[in-house]
């Protein structure tokens, strides 16, 4: 994939810069929102970080501008600000994901993974069925199956399940679940997900002789089929 | 608001309760003048014909001794025929009360005050007769006749109910003219009113940019109105001044933070896990960690004292029993009984977020000092009709040690006391968020003894 990062803090950029490129993608870089708002426009960008506060153009105005011109290009924003509403605000100017420094560079990842695969449309938001090997997920009827034999869940476990199987085959951290499950933007200090997600396990896994839930270390969740 | 509400709404008025009591006022003050113009002219007109009649009783008394009777009769009938004395009526009548001369057709029934007569005779009018008000004084003849002299009356009544029917109408015009002007000021009041409690409503809403409307008059109420305005420029100042201080404050601290992170994160994959050099780094992105969060609590607590988040209307019922849910699973892994219950259909207007944080950090104390096996009770207490339109109340309540009732001001106190909360585990800042929080909602926080433990209820 092509990121380009739009960033003035030179620090924090190139080891940004190094972790993406460590992480198999190629890598533009901007110094200040001008600049950013010219590379963003060009072909060939996949994806775009935007921090908040730049020189010349802030991320915001940038962001709006790329939107203005018709560019669908997914944008991560980054910010230093506050939180609560500059979040809205970011989502709003029209940027797809939005993460407050400092940030864990797996976390960083897992949502650009994530974006990326939104960007290509290759999970379509509209299909009815979902399917992992042979977990079988279907949101009209509500009913999960593995191998053939109905699962039951609670709503919240389903709505989990099917996050993650959106999700399938990518690292989902415990703020992306929060977030997109709970619509909770704050950390809590207990591990109240890893419970919900060691339930979800033990309805979906514990019986079955191949795990599909694996926990990523340092980072969060994966439902993927193990190679 | 239904027109029958905005009706009485104007009743209500203070201009038009001014106006009623104004018109009241004005009513009586007519009245009263009306009936003391009414007395002066009764007193003065009665006083001379009183005169005028007590003049004829004394000329015709002197008549009566030197006259004989027929010629006094024929005095009488002359007297009656006369047309200049107008309005001069005579009877005289023998002891059988039979009229023998005069213009009066039959002596007046009893009706009589301190010797004075009221009776009612016709006269003609034109073609017609009317029945015109007498007045008059009787007195004896020789031989038990009896004679009767008086004064048509009528043209007094006549003014006097004209100046009644003055009266009435003065009055009533009065009273509606009050009515009507203090309904037409009521209105423009209401309207006025009606406008600035709605801006005003925005602006608590956390919309500081709104000002209320403002007209050309220069009446109390719009002097009022341009001062609190000048006031809400100096508030949206401050605010914003604030948030630009908050804004950069984290700018300032989140920048090196990220750079630290982002240092120590870019050298691990270099060094052999387990390492004394990882060991450090892996320690230096916990620490940042903490130092993070503690950040996001500080930043929230202070955006929350300021004011300056954007609020919607949440729905506290579907917020309480989704934040109970999100804990279930992890106080039932400590054995922790988790009960709730949470009534329908209260909301409440704010951040979802903030609220739901507060709500989470009030679980993650109660399960973090609750001993395994304990209980923790979620109780909201709905809005609405069935509680007589009392506002939602949620709380929380375990088992655990509690809050010594000494210590409870400390934890809520308005500044956050960093000393005190270091010695807690987590950032410690979890109840004076809760504190902050509440209090941007316009509600009350109160800790309290469970009895044991600790009871927070927050009172919307």
């Amino acid at each position: 994939m092509h990121i380009l990062i739009v960033e003035d803090d030179e620090v924090a950029r190139d080891s940004l810069a190094k972790a993406l490129r460590e992480a198999g993608h190629s890598v533009d870089v901007a110094g200040n929102g001008l600049d950013g708002l010219q590379m963003a426009s060009a072909a060939g960008v996949d994806l775009a970080i935007v921090d908040r506060m730049l020189p010349k153009l802030d991320g915001l105005a940038l962001v709006q501008s790329l939107r203005a011109t018709g560019r669908k290009l997914p944008v991560l924003i980054l910010s230093a600000l506050g939180d609560v509403d500059d979040r809205i605000t970011g989502l709003r100017a029209g940027g797809d994901d939005y993460l407050a420094k400092p940030y864990h560079m797996s976390e960083l990842l897992a949502r650009i993974e994530a974006l990326a695969r939104r960007g290509d449309g290759s999970t379509a938001e509209n299909n009815t069925r979902l399917k992992l090997s042979d977990l079988e997920l279907d949101r009209m009827t509500r009913r999960v199956t593995r191998n053939g034999k109905k699962i039951e869940l609670t709503a919240r476990e389903f709505q989990l399940l099917e996050f993650m199987m959106r999700h399938s085959g990518q690292v989902v951290t415990r703020t992306m679940l929060l977030e997109g499950v709970w619509d909770y933007h704050f950390d809590p200090q207990t591990n109240v997900i890893d419970v919900h997600i060691s339930r979800l396990r033990q309805a979906i896994d514990k019986d079955f002789d191949k795990p599909l839930l694996h926990t990523v270390r340092g980072a969060g969740y994966s439902l993927r089929e193990d190679e | 608001m239904g027109p029958d509400q905005r009706f009485l709404g104007i009743l209500d008025t203070s201009p038009f309760r001014i106006a009623i009591v104004y018109s009241i006022v004005f009513a009586c003050g007519a009245a009263a003048l009306l009936g003391a113009v009414d007395f002066a002219v009764s007193r003065v007109v009665d006083g001379s014909t009183d005169n005028l009649i007590e003049a004829e009783v004394q000329g015709l008394r002197e008549q009566m001794l030197v006259l004989s009777r027929s010629d006094f009769i024929e005095l009488i009938e002359q007297r009656s025929q006369d047309q200049d004395v107008r309005g001069a009526v005579y009877l005289m009548v023998d002891p059988q009360l039979r009229p023998v001369a005069g213009n009066v057709p039959a002596w007046p029934k009893e009706g009589n005050e301190d010797n004075w007569f009221y009776f009612k005779v016709s006269v003609p009018y034109g073609d017609e007769t009317r029945e015109h008000e007498m007045r008059a004084r009787p007195f004896h003849l020789p031989g038990g006749y009896r004679m009767l002299v008086g004064h048509d009356v009528q043209e007094r009544q006549d003014v006097k109910s004209l100046m009644m029917r003055g009266l009435i109408a003065a009055v009533v015009v009065t009273l509606l003219m009050g009515l009507g002007g203090g309904f037409w000021m009521g209105r423009r009041i209401l309207a006025q009113a009606g406008a600035i409690s709605a801006v005003a409503t925005q602006i608590m809403r956390g919309d500081l940019s709104q000002r209320l409307p403002v007209r050309e008059a220069d009446d109390e109420i719009n002097k009022l109105a341009r001062e609190i305005n000048t006031m809400l420029d100096r508030i949206e100042q401050l605010t914003l001044g604030m948030r630009t201080v908050l804004d950069s404050a984290a700018h300032d601290l989140r920048t090196p933070l990220n750079r630290l992170q982002a240092t120590a994160e870019g050298a691990m994959p270099g060094l052999a896990p387990g390492s004394a050099e990882r060991r450090v780094l892996e320690r230096v992105t916990t620490e940042v960690d903490h130092m993070r969060s503690t950040l996001d609590a500080l930043l929230r607590i202070a955006l929350a004292e300021t004011g300056t988040v954007a609020r919607e209307t949440v729905d506290l019922s579907e917020l309480v029993a989704s934040v109970v849910e999100l804990y279930a699973p992890a106080s039932e892994e400590r054995g922790i009984a988790l009960q709730s219950s949470v009534a329908p259909g209260a909301t409440v207007q704010g951040s979802r977020q903030l609220l739901a944080q507060a709500l989470a950090n009030l679980l993650d104390n109660a399960i973090k000092f609750t001993p395994d096996g304990g209980h923790i009770r979620v109780l909201l207490r709905g809005a609405g009709k069935e509680r007589g339109g009392a506002r939602p109340e949620v709380i929380v309540e375990d088992d655990g040690p509690g809050i010594p009732a000494d210590k409870r001001e400390i934890v809520l106190g308005r500044t956050v006391r960093l000393d005190q909360a270091r010695k807690v585990p987590g950032s410690g800042l979890g109840l004076s968020l809760v504190a902050a929080v509440t209090k941007l909602h316009g509600a009350r926080l109160i800790l309290d003894d469970a009895c044991p433990g600790l009871k927070v209820s927050l009172k919307f």
